[in-house]
């Protein structure tokens, strides 16, 4: 049964070894083959054709991200709801009380995070 | 389809009611702190942030009293989690050492940390990982309880937010820790890629027939299992997070990190090794003995250099760890006994150690080892305490570290590993030499001051416990060895049951 399990990974590697000569070769070959005439034209920030205005750079607040991490309460919540409410009559009542401490924690959550003000927009 | 047959599994919820209490009062901690606390903004009627700790040791207290309703059974929750010996025992034990925790933290979390109610629902939460890690009969749910703990764990380390040390170690842990449970989580997959199953018995099971045909995936399983645990309770080629994860978090993690983690991860090993491979014993026993002499080289050796108090004691947990892991090596039920009973030792010995080194630093905010200079003679019974703890640590009679010790060596050598023992003995020797150190610092040295130090009656009575702890398993370790014994006996009939079960027909 074993000597099988190693004998399969030979195709593995050899499409892994393949893998690399074959994108290692072509990064080469163009590092080699290309020509290069850089003017300052070329190296500015292509968007659409239009001048960029500013820096590229720019701070985001961190207020996005806790705003994502919250949405994923109510994402979660979702993924977990349908497949429940599809087998919600086979199992019965015990699977109604599993979502309700489901729900219970994941509401646990939120009001964490809503008492220490995260949802006020400041 | 699925349905019927997970009926017939045993849902009986209340063998889960410890863990339940430690869940159910980690969330009102936090909701207390949060509506009643003392950030939340009322004028009257907060809730100050000592307390908290009282409250928080009092349900871990609560959920270990609890636990004692099993003792003596065999009951067992859907196939996944053993309530028996074993299980109590490590329970009662990893809510003990969170008790003292909460209680060594209450005043260190007042005076230097923000956000009290969720420190002390994620030490509450990393007792149930422990719990889960020592009760669980199957690999999965061993994996999902190591996590809780020891994502628990790293938030705490890097509790202390504004202090970079902190940041650093904490990060350096998690991103470690991540990696070995990538690493561990490898060693599952294979030896459920060619046992069939995540149970240990039925691994167990696979294990006594011919193994000749798996051995190369197998034994590669094996040893990333080994890495991986290795990882956790920081045995030698993987031990690079400990110093820094020990030096950075606040001074009650590093002690919850030194007790209660590496406890619970020996408990996993223990457990896992007994009863899925301990037919392959011959394979991997020297394996685990050469970690163990690495361990405790590195560990004793490399603390003689320290001049952080922190970090000796890291590196002398790592040397410790070495001495533990040649129960493994030597994995018989006496051995697997005096394990558990130099774990334990190790344990209350160092908590105690902990103790003594958060009530200096409360009083002066230094953990340097030169800082201890004359404290002998600022505060006489701190100093006491602490001589004794590291005493202990060393292994000197009378104290729990030599009785532990000799018991764990005379078992290894029973083992037909005399040479391990003695290579054991001689790092106990090196071992002495640096915790010396710091006794002639307190005693021998002149101090800045020489005002005496306020007392702090509630720790003091938690280290006088401890240090009677101490005294007690060292001078009569039968009540402690019997218990011990009792619950590692229950591991070891589990694999004699099943055998039984499969000769049958």
């Amino acid at each position: 049964m074993t000597s099988d399990l190693f004998g399969d990974y030979i195709a593995v590697l050899i499409a892994a070894i393949l893998g690399f000569v074959l994108v290692g070769g072509a990064l080469i070959a163009n590092l080699i083959l290309s020509p290069r005439q850089p003017t300052r034209t070329k190296g500015v920030t292509y968007e659409c054709g239009m001048l960029t205005i500013g820096r590229t750079r720019t701070q985001l607040h961190f207020r996005y991200y806790l705003f994502a991490i919250l949405f994923l309460i109510f994402d979660i919540e979702a993924v977990f709801l349908f497949p429940w409410a599809v087998t919600f009559l086979e199992i019965g009542k015990q699977a109604f009380w599993e979502m309700i401490a489901f729900i219970a924690i994941l509401g646990f959550g939120l009001a964490y995070a809503w008492k220490k003000g995260v949802l006020r927009w400041r | 389809m699925l349905w019927p047959a997970m009926t017939q599994l045993n849902f009986q919820w209340e063998l889960l009611a410890p863990e339940f209490i430690l869940v159910g009062w980690a969330g009102a901690l936090v909701l207390l702190d949060l509506f009643w606390g003392s950030s939340a903004g009322l004028r009257t009627g907060r809730i100050g942030k000592e307390p908290l700790g009282y409250l928080a040791a009092a349900g871990a207290v609560a959920a270990a009293l609890v636990s004692l309703f099993w003792i003596g059974d065999h009951k067992n929750f859907a196939d996944l989690i053993d309530v028996n010996n074993y299980t109590t025992l490590f329970r009662v034990f990893f809510g003990l050492t969170a008790a003292f925790a909460c209680i060594a933290s209450a005043r260190y979390v007042k005076d230097r940390l923000l956000h009290p109610g969720e420190y002390y629902a994620l030490i509450l939460l990393s007792v149930v990982g422990a719990n889960g890690m020592a009760a669980a009969s199957e690999l999965l749910t061993a994996y999902i309880s190591l996590e809780l703990l020891s994502f628990s764990l790293y938030v705490l380390a890097s509790y202390d937010k504004f202090d970079l040390r902190s940041n650093e170690g904490g990060l350096k842990y998690m991103l470690l820790g991540a990696f070995s449970s990538a690493i561990f989580l490898y060693g599952i997959s294979l030896v459920y890629g060619v046992t069939g199953s995540t149970h240990f018995n039925a691994i167990g099971e696979v294990l006594k027939g011919d193994t000749s045909d798996i051995d190369m995936a197998l034994l590669l399983g094996l040893a990333l299992m080994i890495g991986g645990l290795g990882f956790k309770v920081a045995a030698v080629p993987f031990h690079m997070w400990t110093p820094d994860a020990y030096e950075g978090a606040p001074l009650p993690i590093t002690a919850l990190i030194s007790a209660l983690s590496k406890s619970a991860g020996f408990a996993l090993f223990l457990k896992l090794f007994t009863q899925a491979f301990l037919p392959l014993i011959d394979d991997w026993r020297y394996f685990i003995a050469a970690l163990s002499v690495a361990t405790m080289a590195l560990g004793n050796l490399v603390a003689i250099q320290q001049q952080n108090l922190k970090r000796l004691l890291a590196y002398s947990s790592i040397g410790q760890v070495g001495y533990l892991l040649m129960g493994i090596a030597a994995l018989s039920p006496e051995s697997a006994s005096a394990l558990v009973l130099h774990m334990i030792g190790y344990v209350v010995t160092n908590l105690a150690v902990f103790v003594c080194i958060i009530i200096y630093y409360n009083w002066t905010g230094k953990e340097e080892i030169k800082d201890y200079a004359g404290t002998a003679e600022r505060a006489p019974f701190l100093a006491l305490c602490l001589s004794i703890a590291l005493f202990s640590l060393a292994g000197m009679p009378l104290f729990a570290g030599f009785a532990t010790k000799f018991i764990l060596f005379q078992s290894a050598a029973q083992e037909d590993l005399l040479w391990l023992a003695g290579v054991a003995v001689f790092f106990s020797f090196v071992s002495l030499y640096y915790y010396l150190l710091i006794v002639k610092e307190m005693y021998l040295g002149e101090p800045a001051e020489r005002t005496r130090f306020p007392t702090p009656w509630l720790e003091y009575g938690a280290l006088s416990l401890l240090v009677a702890g101490v005294m007690f398993v060292g001078l009569y370790p039968q009540p402690v060895y019997d218990a011990v014994e009792d619950s590692t006996a229950t591991i070891f009939a589990a694999v004699e049951d099943s055998a039984a079960v499969s000769e049958r027909p």
